[in-house]
């Protein structure tokens, strides 16, 4: 009786707890368990809008021979690849030099290197936009300190137009990160730092052997983050290029190719879910060789 | 809370039911209109309304205006969903993308022929909106091209009007590059992202991305090949203002830094917006591609009003079109002087704003002279799939300018489309 009784005990809390969750999991189930197995079984059929038909591993093999898709699969990986490290180191050194205690308006220069990624995506891409315009601001100024002698054509030649959106989305997702960093840093002993000077360690190596090290689970977090968001980049190519990706399809990234798809050309929505999977797999797969490259060897 | 409050409290949300459902009886009878460019298709639609109320003051009107991305986006979300009742009773398509819904979303656009007396129309225009014999849509306005130029700027450089007539693209590039010597002026402005020039040149010697069965024609396409010919020598030559996007492209004209402008009609009324320009500018049938069957006329754009098959307020918009876009000569009269809208429907041009001469452009009778060309512009077959292969285009434009071999990019564009259409 008395196991019976913990039984039905064990069961009323059981119930509660479902009860409990039982919004959010069908909120879930509704809003992205089901649009996730959707997406998958759509990724099986093709067809123009509507008008579908079951095309089994079509669209798998069509990934293969769509030269729009393997450039914007290349855009993807070379924003990633070149502007994370990047976006990350700079986040690190913002990081180390705003933590000085000694150094004034330190409030003021937080928060104005944090306000880039409170402000309007579509107003910043417009900014960006008329700034980098051949006459436009950056232009003259660097035509002005005589850097360059010819405007640069950030909108109109394929590689300044690559240059352009890492720039922008460093702009602004770089001080993001470093308020990660400010906040783990706190959390350093600062007897360590101590230790370190009393031994004569130079400013350089406590940076690398000391701050760094003790970072490195705040690293690991933000770099995926980063990576992440970097391969689902949308906003920004899609303000800055009219939603073309142009010139030449340099900036078109995989989101932006799947709104293509499903938008802009007849609609595929099909061949759309197909190309949304290789970005699952590809975020499963970085985000796996992030931890594995990380991990604790201790 | 005690039984008073709850009580009064379902008294007060009945009441607000009751309110909110007599509010929608009373408004049973509206029709909604997306579009896109309120200087044009938006004010365009609000005088056809207003002309429709004054006759029968029963029906109102609810004209949203969105930009032409957002109208696109919506309307095939909407469709592809399923859910109908957010869509509106008349949608703006532009007539490239006209086939595409039509064939992926049968059932989503009500059939009007036999309702609408087509005949009246242009016939290309008809053409485009037909699916197996039955025509889906009401034909408005037309982007027959023209070569507007700055009279000014080419008097400095030593050109008169008779010059810019019955030119060549060869002779254009000259002139542009006498003008650039002489004025510091840039001939043209060109966004390298934008195949729209591409597709004027195409289609006036009678070529377009497809054939007229509406297989993909790129490599052995020579309408196509000349419009890419012709692009590479402008870009090579320099004579252009880079523009990136459609507002940047619009400002190398308005600001006076460019000598002419080659597009549909429908920009005349941008053109005249600024008032200081008055008495400056000319029009001159655009410049001959040099390759067998080519001319002076050509389209841009171009667009026409669907209704949509869940309307409500179904047989209400296909009347309001009927009076007012197939029927009302006036109406055509005033958007063409007011909005520089040239329809499509050919028994408008019988009016007499179509003879008038235009003080913006010096007096000379331009309406005419479009409508003239409207009548010379080559059919083709849009198909459903010229996004797609504009964005192929578009992609190859850049190497262009570096020298790229024509025959070579045609290769690439060719090899890219086939991969898009699927």
């Amino acid at each position: 009786m008395a196991a019976g009784k913990t039984g039905g005990l064990k069961r009323y809390h059981d119930l509660n707890g479902w009860l409990f969750v039982a919004p959010s999991v069908l909120l879930i189930s509704i809003f992205l368990v089901y649009p996730i197995f959707r997406s998958l079984y759509l990724s099986f059929f093709s067809g123009k809008g509507m008008m579908m038909k079951f095309a089994g591993f079509g669209n798998v093999a069509r990934l293969w021979h769509d030269p729009v898709f393997i450039q914007a699969l290349t855009n993807t990986v070379v924003f990633f690849v070149v502007q994370v490290p990047i976006m990350i180191l700079l986040a690190l050194m913002l990081a180390a030099v705003l933590n000085n205690d000694r150094l004034k308006f330190i409030g003021f220069f937080r928060t104005a290197i944090f306000l880039p990624c409170v402000a309007s995506l579509v107003a910043y891409s417009v900014l960006f936009k008329s700034m980098f315009s051949v006459d436009g601001v950056v232009n003259q100024a660097l035509m002005a300190i005589g850097l360059i002698g010819t405007p640069i054509g950030w909108l109109t030649e394929p590689f300044w137009a690559k240059v352009l959106v890492i720039l922008a989305i460093t702009w602004r997702w770089t001080g993001y990160n470093m308020i990660f960093y400010l906040a783990a840093l706190q959390n350093i002993d600062k007897s360590i730092y101590e230790a370190a000077r009393i031994d004569g360690v130079p400013a350089w190596a406590r940076f690398v052997h000391i701050t760094v090290p003790m970072l490195k689970p705040v690293i690991l977090f933000t770099t995926i983050i980063s990576t992440i968001g970097t391969i689902q980049l949308f906003d920004e190519v899609y303000n800055l290029t009219e939603g073309k990706g142009g010139p030449a399809n340099a900036t078109l990234t995989l989101s932006l190719y799947i709104y293509n798809l499903t938008f802009r050309f007849m609609p595929s929505f099909g061949y759309a879910a197909t190309v949304s999977y290789v970005i699952v797999l590809m975020v499963a797969l970085f985000s796996f060789l992030q931890f594995y490259a990380a991990r604790d060897r201790a | 809370m005690n039984n008073r409050t709850i009580l009064s409290r379902l008294a007060a949300g009945m009441f607000a039911g009751a309110s909110l459902l007599a509010s929608t009886a009373a408004f049973a009878g509206e029709v909604t209109v997306w579009c896109w460019d309120p200087n044009f298709n938006v004010a365009i639609m609000k005088e056809a309304a207003a002309r429709y109320t004054a006759k029968r003051p029963e029906t109102t009107f609810n004209i949203v205006d969105f930009a032409k991305a957002d109208v696109e986006q919506k309307l095939q979300t909407a469709l592809s969903s399923g859910t109908t009742d957010t869509l509106p009773d008349i949608v703006l398509i532009e007539d490239y993308g006209a086939q595409k819904y039509l064939q992926s979303f049968p059932g989503a656009f009500a059939a009007l022929s036999g309702k609408i007396d087509y005949s009246g129309f242009a016939p290309y225009k008809v053409e485009l909106m037909t699916v197996d014999g039955t025509v889906y849509g009401v034909p408005f306005d037309s982007g027959v091209t023209g070569l507007y130029y700055r009279k000014d700027y080419l008097e400095q450089a030593g050109f008169k009007p008779e010059d810019m007539q019955d030119l060549t693209w060869d002779r254009f590039i000259e002139i542009g590059k006498e003008v650039e010597a002489k004025t510091g002026k840039k001939m043209l402005g060109l966004d390298i992202n934008d195949a729209g020039f591409i597709r004027i040149l195409m289609q006036s010697a009678g070529g377009w991305y497809f054939d007229k069965e509406g297989n993909l024609s790129i490599e052995n396409n020579a309408a196509l090949k000349a419009a890419l010919e012709t692009e590479q020598k402008i870009l090579q030559a320099g004579i252009h203002k880079p523009a990136a996007g459609w507002t940047e492209w619009v400002n190398t004209f308005t600001s006076g830094d460019v000598a002419t402008v080659t597009t549909g009609v429908w920009i005349t009324g941008t053109v005249k917006a600024q008032a200081d320009q008055s008495g400056k500018w000319g029009v001159a049938p655009i410049p001959k591609l040099n390759v067998e069957g080519a001319g002076h006329a050509s389209n841009l754009g171009g667009s026409s009003w669907y209704v949509t098959e869940s309307s409500a307020e179904k047989d209400e918009a296909i009347d309001f079109l009927n009076e007012v876009y197939a029927k009302d000569i006036d109406f055509y009269q005033k958007i063409l002087t007011e909005r520089g809208a040239v329809g499509s429907l050919l028994a408008a041009r019988t009016g007499a704003a179509y003879s008038e001469a235009d003080a913006f452009f010096g007096g000379e009778k331009v309406w005419q002279n479009f409508s003239d060309w409207l009548a010379m512009v080559p059919a083709v077959n849009y198909g459903v799939f010229t996004n797609e292969v504009d964005t192929a285009v578009t992609a190859h434009l850049p190497s262009l300018g570096e020298g790229a071999n024509v025959d070579d990019v045609l290769k690439q564009i060719a090899s890219q489309a086939e991969g898009q259409i699927q």
